[in-house]
């Protein structure tokens, strides 16, 4: 190991120390000044923004550390640089709800960040070892984050379907790796990526151990017929954690499905690819269907998850550069876009109620006409009204899996959406033609405000500018 | 056959038994128990196979540390387990069912790669050391997933902690600090006052 | 700071402008916001003038470059970029000056209105609206802009939306600029399939190569590619720059505050047009037939619309009929391949005609917002700021030689007369009687305003005064290149090939040469305008003008029941609002009628609509059923999947 290695991974070994850091300090802090540990824990994100910015490789630049366990790419620079901001947007509308629900405690904040830690190490894992590992760390945090509200029934027993169903496919999971690494003899995903084309009478083998990977792929991501814990974790999480899960967890999904699938067993991709089409196709069937039937908009949401990683799903099934960067762009914006739309529903929310349900969003273009607009802009945007950034991140998906051949499959996709339009703009209708049920005013913290304003906007402007996200969405993937 | 052969069925036979009855007898304390003996079964296969390191941290850690909490627990919180398995009949054809096509599939899989003979790997020189093997592999090779390893049992330390640790406004608990502080004056109070039967 | 965050900076700081005046206007406040926005026009202003002084005097060469790739498929690029060159530079300065002296204007102008912040934020919009359609590189902006001025237009014209009136005639501008716009599109949309890609230079480069090349739209048919393209994207011209026949929502865009008239209406959007053509100068002339049918459109509108103004009684709706005649010149200019010719009046029109609106929006100010005519007179006395540079503007428009209008015209005329392209003798006709026309007109309005006994009320005329600084200012610097810039800029800018790197004549097409071996100086052409019969048409206008106007009022109610029917059908605007009206609104309604009957309640929405919402409704119910909460449902639904993926995708190999 040498300082060089050590240097690679700076921004996990900071992000590590910090989260120690805000663990200890949170101790001596006091309740009335827990707003130190919130702004502790969201400079750790701004310096981890900033390292990562400095130290980040150019397009097409690799380098490996730790005994080639972690990649330093193009890929997870840009991945990681999202994952912070995703997270600094979710602390800063986390602290209004968790101060109004009396969850205001250091262990979110800590647990948070070693969750972020956990994605990134997914980002940059570069072993089968490490990708399960992260993945571990990650799921560990989030069951205990859903948990957070001891008092709520539905809590515990939404952290208790997760974690039991997340260890059923975590096992899943660790059971296919073992079978590719009984096949191949190797950890690394480079080395069984080459190991692959020697092991060529193991191939009965190998897509067995596939298989159960896609799985614990499937289920990390929510796909039918694995999202069964989705809604029930979404509508039993107390909101900010539903805000958590609903967004940055989907960048490790991303990350997770391109180093195991991609990096690991592209030479697989015939087979995995029919398995992929299945789950997109169920998931963007049954995710909008049942996203209608909802009342409660977190498991609205819940659905409507399930059908947009159906879409992500699409551009990783194309299997080529401009399908996995669809896919990378579609994954970012949907974070941004859930993060947006959960933050809509802690605004709503007054001290101790939840507003959780649709009817709570009825004539709020009257009570807060700007944050009605932002709502409108994040709804639009989810049901992929052209101009706004969900448009272009459906027309990549699609663009990638026809030039992958599958017509069907994007005509298919495009119908589900079209059904999907249908409950994103109904809230839209509530909130413009309905009377409010309340007149209670709209109230929140200045950087509440500020961020989620920043957030709407950033559906048109990224829109209008969607070039340049794009654009380093492809220079990701440059060889 | 050889006695290394004996002593790998013996234990295996009472592994497996050991494993079965974990998960099928009644009592949760007798199940505990099994799962002591099929460690130490396992451990025992372990020293056959010259891991004695790995053997001896199994038994250390799990039967003696582990298992002796689980015992612990299952004991403290006496959990009736009969109305758990009340489902289990009605659920148990169709579950068989499936694991039933599962093994079959996994089979299959296993049936067509061939029997191919695996070679016996060769015995490990005079003076090999299994202890230092491990130790280069987890703190050189994999010292980097080894740390994140360290960091998931802190994270589950701290959720542990999160979870059961919470001060209730209610409950009622002693300072001996104070108790030791306190003054006569606080607690008694003397009341002068005439004696009743004075004036008559 | 280098010349392209210059250029960056010119659309970009009116936008700022808009933005911080419209959404924070209880923030800024009535002063607030036209100090922001006049700021942001003056900057832009002045940062045009250095291009511009870059681009003609120091030999900027030729900008052309992409500013932001908005999207790329399949090798099409839809990009925002700049291409400065002489053409731009003259439409920037242009633009940011009347914009400017517009935004000045309406201090005045607006100073009770309620929508006093909003008015500015919209014409900051507009102002950066028009830079970009005017710096465009490529189609997709240029229809950005093209567009985008469309919207502005339309919230302006119909600004004081509680006015029916107003509201109608937004909507009228709107849906025939609609008309435009599809056949505009659709002339995009060719450039696209023929040429392969929407950047200027490209296309043009690519047009020989499809000049011979012939498409058949309806089958038997052939028509030259090149034909249609231009001709669709002209009728988009013809909607945004108000030609024969879709020219009928100007005269109703009246309705608008006066300010926006001047800047919108007459100086700056309606040209976007003419500039459109000039732009698109290398594909015209690959289209003979395109040119004559530009040409034909143009000498019609130049001719019947002036002849329309005459019998007009709104002040403004005088200005707007002469507008539209102008505009017919500078259509025939393009039409007989003078585009440099075509700017050129662009540029003259452009400052004598914002002038005359402003100065027919002062002489409201001072009426309290009346508009007719037969109300006014005398006014000359009570304010002679406005009176003189009104006069000094008509005599512009009417081309008094020296006045830049005289240079602009002149040449028109001339280019008509030495065309050899077929059909250009009736142009020459029609804009040699246009000039009696619009002298005709023009001085009917100065007279009946300005001039003669009052028949304004008592009260309003003891209300009514010189118009304040901030009006008379603007007037006062619009008068002076109204007077002068055709003078100094004629010779340069037609002769001198300033505009030589923008436009491109072909030889064949070319008239001008022969023009420049009569041209010796701006002097002397002007003493030559003297003698010519154009001057002498003019001064037939005129004289007709003072006799019956000033001497002799009972002959224009004489001449009005004499030629009773001329009169009705100049007064009915020759019946296009009707034919519009009762021919295709009310055929298209009762189409409609009978198709959404028949097709879309029975069909789309019985069937398609409520059938369909019922099957997802019930489809949403089922899998509702799947979500049972049970915790072993839930596992064991993984499991079940994970054997059916096994199964499908391993036992079945």
């Amino acid at each position: 190991m040498t300082l060089a290695e050590l240097q690679l991974a700076l921004p996990e070994i900071f992000v590590l120390s910090m989260a120690c850091v805000v663990l200890m300090a949170d101790l001596f802090i006091s309740d009335q000044r827990r707003g130190l540990t919130h702004l502790l824990a969201c400079a750790t994100l701004v310096f981890a923004i900033i390292i990562t910015l400095n130290l980040r490789v150019a397009p097409g630049e690799v380098f490996f550390a730790f005994s080639e366990t972690f990649i330093r790419d193009r890929f997870g620079d840009v991945l990681k640089l999202f994952s912070y901001l995703v997270l600094l947007a979710v602390f800063v509308y986390s602290k209004h709800y968790l101060r109004q629900f009396n969850l205001f405690k250091g262990e979110f904040y800590s647990l948070s960040l070693f969750a972020l830690l956990g994605v990134m190490i997914m980002i940059s894992a570069s072993s089968m070892l490490t990708l399960y590992l992260g993945l571990e760390l990650l799921s560990l945090s989030t069951y205990a984050l859903v948990a957070l509200n001891r008092n709520s029934m539905i809590g515990s027993e939404a952290a208790m379907k997760y974690f039991i169903l997340g260890s059923l496919a975590s096992g899943i999971l660790l059971y296919g790796m073992s079978l590719i690494y009984g096949a191949t003899g190797t950890l690394e995903l480079a080395a069984i990526s080459e190991g692959l084309t020697m092991a060529a009478g193991e191939s009965l083998l190998v897509s067995f151990g596939l298989v159960f990977i896609v799985v614990g792929i499937a289920f990390k991501l929510g796909a039918v017929p694995f999202h069964m814990w989705i809604p029930d974790v979404y509508h039993g999480a107390p909101l900010a954690i539903t805000l958590f899960i609903g967004s940055l967890p989907k960048l490790a999904g991303l990350a997770l499905a391109i180093r195991m699938l991609d990096n690991g067993l592209g030479g697989l991709h015939g087979d995995w690819q029919g398995m992929l089409l299945v789950l997109a196709g169920l998931s963007l069937v049954l995710g909008n269907f049942a996203a209608i039937a909802q009342t409660n908009i977190k498991r609205m949401l819940a659905y409507s998850t399930i059908a947009h990683m159906g879409f992500m799903m699409l551009g990783i099934l194309a299997g080529t550069p401009e399908g996995y960067a669809a896919a990378m762009f579609y994954a970012i914006v949907y974070s941004i876009m859930a993060a947006g739309a959960f933050a809509m529903v802690i605004l709503l929310s007054r001290a101790g109620v939840e507003a959780e349900n649709l009817d709570d969003f009825k004539g709020l273009a009257r009570r807060s006409p700007w944050f009605a607009f932002m709502m409108l802009m994040i709804m639009f945007s989810l049901a992929g009204v052209p101009v706004f950034v969900g448009f272009f991140a459906k027309w990549q998906v699609i663009a990638a899996v026809l030039q992958a051949g599958f017509v069907w499959m994007a005509v298919l996709a495009v119908l589900t959406a079209v059904v999907g339009a249908f409950y994103y703009i109904r809230v839209v209708k509530l909130m413009y033609f309905d009377e409010p049920e309340s007149d209670e005013p709209i109230t929140a913290p200045v950087d509440f405000r500020a961020v989620l304003t920043v957030n709407g906007l950033a559906m048109l402007g990224l829109g209008l500018f969607s070039g340049a996200l794009i654009t380093l969405c492809v220079n990701a993937f440059a060889a | 056959m050889p006695l290394t052969e004996i002593v790998f069925y013996l234990f295996g036979g009472i592994l497996i038994l050991a494993a079965l009855s974990v998960v099928t007898v009644r009592n949760p304390v007798f199940a505990a128990l099994f799962l002591v003996l099929a460690f130490f079964s396992a451990a025992c296969i372990w020293l056959l196979l010259e891991a004695e390191f790995l053997a001896i941290v199994l038994v250390l850690v799990y039967v003696g540390a582990v298992m002796v909490l689980f015992l612990f627990v299952v004991m403290m919180l006496d959990i009736n387990v009969a109305p758990l398995k009340e489902g289990f009949m009605r659920y148990l054809p169709v579950g068989v069912l499936v694991a039933l096509a599962m093994a079959v599939q996994m089979f299959l899989v296993f049936w067509t790669r061939g029997s191919a003979d695996q070679p016996m790997p060769d015995p490990r020189p005079e003076g090999y050391s299994h202890t230092r093997e491990l130790g280069e592999a987890l703190f050189i090779d994999y010292l980097y997933p080894f740390e994140i390893a360290a960091v998931i049992l802190l994270v589950a330390i701290i959720a542990a902690i999160t979870l059961t640790h919470r001060r209730r406004p209610d409950t009622k608990y002693q300072d001996p600090a104070k108790q030791v502080q306190v003054r006569r004056e606080e607690r008694v109070r003397l009341v002068k006052m005439k004696s009743e039967g004075g004036e008559s | 700071m280098n010349i392209e965050t210059i250029l960056l900076l010119i659309p970009l700081l009116p936008l700022a402008g808009c933005l911080a005046a419209g959404l924070l206007r209880h923030q800024v406040g009535r002063a607030g916001a036209h100090w922001i926005t006049i700021l942001a026009v003056g900057i832009s202003f002045a940062l045009s003038a250095y291009v511009a002084w870059e681009v003609f005097y120091n030999d900027l060469p030729v900008l052309n470059y992409s500013v932001y790739a908005w999207a790329i498929t399949d090798g099409i690029r839809f990009e925002i970029g700049f291409l400065v060159d002489s053409l731009t530079a003259l439409m920037m300065v242009v633009v940011t000056f009347v914009s400017l002296m517009v935004h000045i204007y309406t201090i005045g102008y607006m100073h009770d209105d309620d929508g006093y912040q909003r008015f500015f934020a919209y014409i900051n919009l507009f102002t950066f609206a028009m830079l970009m359609l005017v710096m465009a590189n490529n189609f997709l902006q240029l229809f950005f802009g093209w567009e985008a001025v469309g919207v502005v237009s339309y919230l302006l014209i119909g600004f004081w939306f509680k006015k029916d009136t107003a509201v109608k005639a937004n909507l009228k501008a709107f849906l025939v600029n609609r008309v435009g716009d599809f056949g505009f599109l659709l002339g995009i949309a060719a450039v696209l399939m023929y040429m392969g890609s929407l950047d200027y230079a490209e296309v043009f480069a690519a047009t020989p190569g499809v000049e011979d090349q012939t498409i058949s739209i309806f089958p038997g048919i052939e028509w030259s590619l090149m034909t249609f393209i231009c001709i669709c994207l002209f009728i988009g011209a013809m909607g945004k720059s108000a030609q024969v026949p879709l020219h009928v929502w100007l005269p109703d865009s009246m309705e608008g505050p006066t300010p926006i008239s001047a800047l919108i209406h007459a100086a700056t959007m309606v040209t976007a047009g003419i500039f459109m053509v000039a732009r698109l100068s290398p594909m015209f002339e690959a289209s003979d037939m395109a040119l004559t049918f530009v040409m034909i459109i143009g000498a019609i509108t130049a001719l019947f619309m002036g002849m329309v103004g005459i019998v007009q009684n709104d002040i403004k709706r005088v200005v707007a009929y002469s507008t539209l005649s102008q505009l017919g010149y500078m259509t025939v200019a393009l039409g007989v391949s003078a585009y440099s010719v075509a700017i050129f009046h662009l540029m003259t029109h452009a400052f004598f005609k914002a002038l005359l609106f402003l100065a027919a929006g002062s002489v409201i100010i001072a009426l309290h917002h009346k508009q007719d005519m037969r109300e006014m007179g005398g006014l000359g006395r009570i304010m002679p700021v406005t009176a003189i540079t009104a006069w000094l503007g008509s005599l512009a428009l009417i081309g008094f030689p020296f006045f830049s209008g005289f240079y602009s015209k002149d040449l028109i005329i001339e280019a008509a007369r030495y065309s050899d392209r077929a059909g250009s003798t009736f142009a020459w006709i029609c804009v040699m009687l246009g000039v009696v026309i619009t002298a005709l007109y023009t001085f009917r309005m100065l007279y009946l305003t300005f001039h003669g006994k009052s028949r304004t009320d008592e009260e309003t005329l003891s209300h009514a005064h010189e118009s304040p600084l901030v009006v008379t200012v603007p007037l006062v610097l619009l008068a002076i290149p109204s007077v002068i810039i055709g003078y100094f800029t004629v010779e340069p800018l037609i002769f001198g090939g300033a505009l030589a790197d923008s436009i491109t004549i072909r030889t064949v097409n070319d008239t001008m040469i022969e023009i420049a071996d009569k041209f010796h100086g701006p002097a002397a052409f002007g003493f030559h305008g003297f003698v010519t019969p154009v001057f002498w048409l003019a001064m037939l206008g005129v004289a007709i003008a003072t006799f019956v106007y000033l001497f002799r009022p009972d002959i224009a109610n004489w001449a009005r029941t004499r030629f009773h029917v001329i009169w009705k059908v100049l007064d009915r605007k020759y019946g296009f609002d009707e034919l519009y009206q009762n021919g295709f609104a009310a055929g298209g309604l009762k189409l409609a009628d009978g198709l959404s009957r028949g097709g879309d309640r029975t069909v789309i929405d019985g069937w398609l609509v409520n059938g369909s919402a019922h099957l997802v409704g019930r489809a949403a119910g089922v899998v509702r059923r799947f979500q049972s909460g049970f915790l072993y449902h839930y596992a064991f639904a993984m499991i079940i999947g994970l054997v059916a993926i096994v199964f499908a995708f391993v036992s079945l190999r």
